[in-house]
């Protein structure tokens, strides 16, 4: 059974301010942004589920939850993070859910699958389920709403043609984005106030940003080791990395890594996310309709 | 819990290698917070992802998590490629199946467990025209398939010696060549 409620002796509730929140196995930790900066003596646990593998996260700015897929056995679930039982979101028909992504003005949420092959929308109770994407897709992993705009992005790291592709919130007008010099893109983050789209790459090990609407591709940092996650803050993106085990911030100004934090514990980490202290403005067509 | 006031509050966490554990106060489970390496669950019980094992032995003899073997079918990059209790292979590639992905799938032949060839499963791909059963069954190994009457080749794509015309269905017809006038 899953270890809830919260609190509980290991388990903290999320403070204000802007947080990265990422996953370790079972357990989704949070550390604190000063700035940009992270503040690694303030890095707790928020939310631990022994034995289960939590893949993706996303952060619900509205409603202070996080949402995450987890696998063997596959589900999505949600809690709120100022202390709260974990609420199944979606529990059946998922077979491989990896990324998810959180519309907070169109209250519904994303998810890759990279066994179905397949993007579905929900709900954020998970009723009104939709597939929007069932073609084209072999490994499709990290996935990213731009709501203001009522853009998806997502990427691909099928072995013999990786791409990054976006569409609007309901599937239609779907494009490839990138394909060229791709190998293994795992992390996609978007940086709304910038426009920014970057995806850190385990295959050419590169980390790179473009602005979907100009197409001007530019890469921030090479040599980097085996990035998974990534999310996005102001002008620095923040990348989880299964080699070194850590967390890793580049200034996407100066196209540089910044710093980087290691958990104390010393184990793969997979999604991570921006939990901001307040939803950024903006509202987009589902909202209002 | 410490403030209950009698002797034996505060008991040894029962985690692997005296690691920390937390009690929960509504329900009294207590749960380890911090496993050993490759080990994760409520008691360090369970195997992390790409590892399979039984570390505390509760469902037979106790064995340490140890990394899948899928022969090399799996991708690194992937999630989930294997149960963490069995060793299963989940995502099997390149046409591979079995447990530790170590056969091709039905419709496909070759070697699964070769670890120098590119393409490990070759597609059947028997001919429509030469094959008495659907072009999709071939032997595993060999891929030879199930062949019409005096066809032959691997892909029953051709007729034997001394025989002509194939034709689906059917086979290929003997040759009628006079014996006089033929050079072989």
């Amino acid at each position: 059974p899953p270890v809830s409620p919260f609190p509980r002796p290991d388990v903290h509730p999320l403070p204000s301010g802007t947080h990265l929140l990422f996953s370790q196995n079972g357990r989704i930790e949070h550390i604190p942004l000063e700035g940009y900066d992270m503040k690694p003596d303030q890095a707790k646990t928020v939310l631990h589920l022994p034995g289960k593998l939590i893949v993706g996260v996303a952060y619900d700015c509205v409603e202070k939850m996080v949402y995450w897929t987890e696998i063997s056995p596959s589900s999505i679930n949600k809690a709120n993070l100022q202390g709260g039982e974990t609420i199944p979101v979606i529990e059946s028909g998922v077979t491989s859910p990896e990324g998810i992504a959180v519309d907070h003005l169109g209250r519904t949420i994303f998810w890759t699958d990279s066994i179905t092959d397949q993007i579905e929308v929900a709900s954020m109770d998970g009723s009104q389920r939709r597939v929007i994407i069932n073609s084209d897709l072999v490994n499709p992993r990290a996935i990213i709403a731009d709501p203001p705009n009522g853009n998806l992005y997502w990427a691909d790291w099928d072995r013999d043609a990786p791409k990054i592709e976006t569409s609007y919130m309901d599937g239609t007008n779907r494009r490839v984005l990138v394909k060229d010099n791709l190998s293994l893109p795992n992390g996609l983050t978007y940086e709304p106030q910038s426009s920014l789209l970057c995806w850190a790459d385990a295959g050419t090990k590169i980390l790179e940003c473009m602005n979907p609407g100009r197409g001007d591709r530019r890469k921030m940092t090479e040599g980097i080791q085996y990035p998974f996650g990534m999310t996005a803050y102001g002008k620095n993106v923040y990348y989880t990395d299964w080699d070194r085990l850590a967390l890793v911030a580049v200034d996407t100004h100066v196209g540089r890594e910044t710093s980087e934090f290691l958990p104390l514990k010393r184990t793969k980490i997979y999604g991570i996310a921006t939990a901001y202290a307040q939803c950024l403005a903006g509202q987009n067509y589902c909202a209002v309709n | 819990n410490a403030l209950t006031g009698t002797p034996g509050d505060c008991r040894p966490c029962p985690c692997p290698d005296r690691t920390s554990c937390s009690a929960i106060v509504q329900t009294g489970e207590v749960v380890c917070t911090n496993c050993p390496a490759g080990r994760t669950g409520v008691r360090c019980q369970k195997c992390e992802d790409g590892y399979h094992g039984d570390p505390l032995g509760q469902s037979g003899p106790a064995r340490p998590c140890t990394r899948c073997d899928c022969h090399g079918n799996v991708d690194a990059n992937a999630v989930g490629t294997c149960d963490h209790l069995t060793g299963r292979c989940l995502k099997c590639l390149g046409h591979t199946e079995g447990d530790r992905c170590e056969r091709c799938k039905q419709g496909f032949y070759g070697d699964a467990l070769n670890h120098t060839m590119h393409q490990k499963c070759k597609s059947c791909s028997c001919s429509a025209s030469g094959t008495s059963g659907p072009v999709t069954q071939c032997h595993p190994r060999t891929g030879h398939c199930h062949c019409l009457p005096h066809v032959t080749g691997r892909d029953c794509g051709r007729c034997e010696v001394g025989f002509f015309h194939l034709q689906p269905g059917l086979g290929c017809r003997r040759c009628d060549c006079s014996p006089v006038g033929s050079s072989s």
